[in-house]
């Protein structure tokens, strides 16, 4: 994973000029933090498990029971990190296209619209879970990011007007979820589970049904990062480079909305991961948007993996959902990052 | 922004120390505002099965209340409306400070994570752990935890804006997991009722809440209205403030604290309303064309805006049942609509 930007940066065109040996140390340490998350990620729940006995288990050898724990902790260790490095990137992207350090995939109306769907699948369809909740919730976030942008860039330009049409679309649906969770108990009661983002209990299937949808992202994500990074220097520098300023821009909409639809319809919606995955990025490794996307896959994916983890040990033997946890981890991060001065400089 | 124009500006002398500025256009669109709040008031009161009819009105307010009327007025809507007027001028108030703070038109209470602070207070208080600590003061520590954190994250006081947006994105994400957690974990009808709360409700509201909300504006009011002139310095800049001789830093902690009170204070009695505290204050600057603090027209549309949406709320058919949070953020998100067509507008011109 840590080869590709490597070879980028080596051929030469780094708009800073500077070399790759810190990035590319923050990379390989970030991708060993991943490494180490992903095997803690098996040995830690609701009982500490001995890590040798965890190799027998995965053998497929000793005690039954652990062999049945342990196999439930592969998928939602996969499925952490496969969302975590979904909304992480997702975030960057947004942020870029922006130019706003409180940009956050959110902004787009990409939960609420996937919300919108399952809550309304629920009442009227009799949904409760399943891979069909995932295909709904998809449905429902991407049409939610459509409406966003054709209303927002109707206007001709300029990143304002798409983050009002976000914020009045997630007003208009945020309000229609609030009146049909509020007369309908019945939807109120699945929906107050589903709202809250969670790996437990989901299997590789739901993954596997938005795995298109996030590779098509991901692909997408790593071939606008030069383009973002021309994006950076302003627009009108952006278009006299020769980058054509409304693709870029389209294109990383269209591959955050991507990744962040298939993640939130695979888990449930997951705050912060996608607006403090970014800063930490920047301040570890700077403003090269082709060093920041790989970084954030990794960053992301450890820190979901890790809030997963805190989750289950936490509040043992129960368990707390990981949408919960990501606000425990992110926030502090983020208060303490403004506190440095690292975050705004004024 | 247009430019701002010259006002007339008609000064009302008593003596030769005190002298009271008044603006034709803000004092225009306050008696037109007040006449609306008492049009709304007195629908309020009216309509529906019942209401008392408009023509007993007035002899319904003068009298000691019997019968009918006496428990449409004294329990059913009269403490009501008087918590509708009095949480809508609270959030009014406490908007046109954050704004003028920070001075970001986006800086309300509920950005800064009171509102959030406040609903975990309550889920933990009303939910979680029921009856050690009272619901209300539950709200109270609530969002005065949160403005704490806030205030410690921004490092230097209230100083810079974007920091205190920031930090109360965090807390806000923070609080706001807390009510989640409590949500899933306890049982379905005390979660719905939690939701309600959480969307903001005056429903049940009683004289109580009603004394409290008016207690709290008794006390923001008064001392908002006098740090006018100082907050009106700072709308110049911190530097040119500070070299006119603004104490721009204590102005800005003090106008904070009183927007606390007054916000926590709405979040108490009516649970967190969205958009007033947002939408108020741009609604008085953009009658009055001026720049400046416009607190008294800011607290009229609040609570005119809160009047309308609980009317909305007792009497529309297809809103019965809904809390009056939830109409307030569906007219929110009308006045963001507005607001993307004026983008529009100017980009087309």
């Amino acid at each position: 994973m840590t080869h590709t930007p490597q070879h980028t940066a080596a051929a030469g065109n780094s708009p800073r000029g500077r070399g790759f040996a810190r990035p590319a140390l923050i990379l390989l340490l970030s991708a060993a933090a991943l490494l180490l998350i992903c095997v803690l990620s098996l040995i830690a729940g609701s009982k500490v498990t001995d890590p040798g006995q965890v190799l027998t288990a995965l053998r497929g050898e000793g005690d039954a029971h652990l062999q049945t724990v342990i196999a439930s902790r592969i998928p939602r260790t996969v499925l952490g990190a496969c969302v975590g490095a979904a909304l992480a990137v997702a975030g960057v992207l947004v942020q870029g296209i922006t130019r706003n350090p409180l940009g956050d995939p959110g902004l787009l109306g990409v939960s609420i619209g996937a919300s919108a769907a399952v809550v309304t699948a629920t009442a009227f369809l009799g949904f409760s879970g399943g891979v069909g909740t995932v295909w709904i919730a998809l449905i429902g976030a991407l049409l939610s990011v459509s409406v966003v942008y054709l209303v927002g860039t109707r206007g001709g330009g300029g990143i304002a007007p798409l983050l009002l049409a976000g914020a009045v679309v997630s007003a208009v649906l945020g309000t229609y979820i609030q009146a049909m969770i509020l007369t309908r108990p019945e939807v109120f009661d699945s929906f107050r589970f589903w709202v809250i983002g969670s790996l437990a209990g989901r299997d590789l299937g739901s993954l596997a049904s938005v795995a298109p949808v996030l590779i098509l992202g991901g692909l997408l994500a790593l071939m606008l990062a030069s383009g973002l990074n021309a994006l950076a220097l302003g627009e009108d520098v952006a278009t006299s480079l020769g980058v054509r300023v409304a693709w870029v821009r389209g294109g990383g909409i269209l591959s955050a909305a991507l990744l962040c639809a298939a993640a939130t319809a695979a888990v449930g919606p997951i705050a912060f991961i996608g607006l403090a995955v970014p800063h930490i990025v920047r301040s570890l490794i700077g403003t090269d948007h082709r060093w920041q996307i790989p970084a954030a896959i990794l960053l992301g994916a450890t820190l979901l993996i890790a809030a997963d983890i805190a989750g289950r040990v936490i509040a043992r033997p129960g368990e707390l959902m990981v949408g919960i946890v990501t606000a425990f981890i992110g926030a502090p991060f983020l208060l303490l990052a403004v506190r440095g001065g690292r975050v705004v400089r004024s | 922004m247009s430019a701002p124009r010259a006002e007339r500006i008609l000064l009302l002398r008593a003596g030769t120390r005190v002298a009271l500025p008044l603006r034709a256009r803000s004092l225009l669109w306050s008696v037109l505002l007040l006449m609306a709040l008492l049009v709304a008031a007195a629908a309020t009161l009216s309509l529906g099965k019942l209401g008392i009819p408009l023509a007993e009105l007035p002899a319904a307010l003068l009298e000691p209340p019997r019968g009918a009327a006496g428990f449409t007025l004294g329990t059913l809507r009269g403490p009501r409306l008087v918590v509708a007027l009095g949480v809508g001028a609270a959030l009014g108030i406490s908007g046109a400070l954050f704004q003028t703070v920070t001075r970001n038109p986006l800086g309300s209470p509920d950005v800064i994570g009171l509102g959030a602070g406040a609903g975990a207070g309550v889920a933990l208080t009303g939910v979680a752990w029921p009856g050690v600590i009272p619901t209300p003061v539950g709200a109270l520590l609530g969002a005065t935890l949160a403005i704490t954190v806030v205030y410690l994250a921004t490092g230097r006081g209230f100083s810079s804006p974007t920091r205190i947006i920031i930090a109360g994105i965090g807390v806000a994400a923070m609080a706001s997991a807390v009510t989640q957690y409590v949500v899933t974990i306890t049982l379905r009808d005390e979660a719905a009722q939690l939701a309600g709360y959480l969307a903001g409700s005056i429903n049940a509201s009683s004289w109580g809440s009603a004394g409290l909300i008016l207690l709290v504006l008794a006390v923001t009011w008064p001392a908002a209205a006098a740090l006018t002139p100082r907050l009106n310095l700072m709308e110049l800049g911190d530097s040119l403030a500070q070299s006119l001789g603004g104490r721009t830093r204590s102005t800005r902690t003090l106008a904070i604290i009183i927007a606390v009170i007054a916000a926590a204070g709405a979040v108490t009695v009516s649970g967190p309303i969205a958009f007033i505290a947002l939408t108020a204050p741009q609604i008085a600057r953009r009658l009055v064309r001026s720049p400046g603090v416009s607190l008294g027209l800011s607290a009229l549309i609040g609570a005119l805006i809160m009047v309308l949406a609980d009317l909305i709320a007792q009497q529309a058919g297809w809103a019965k049942g809904l809390p009056v949070g939830v109409i307030t953020a569906g007219v929110g998100g009308i006045y963001l609509g507005y607001l993307l067509l004026r983008e529009w507008r100017k980009g087309l011109l």
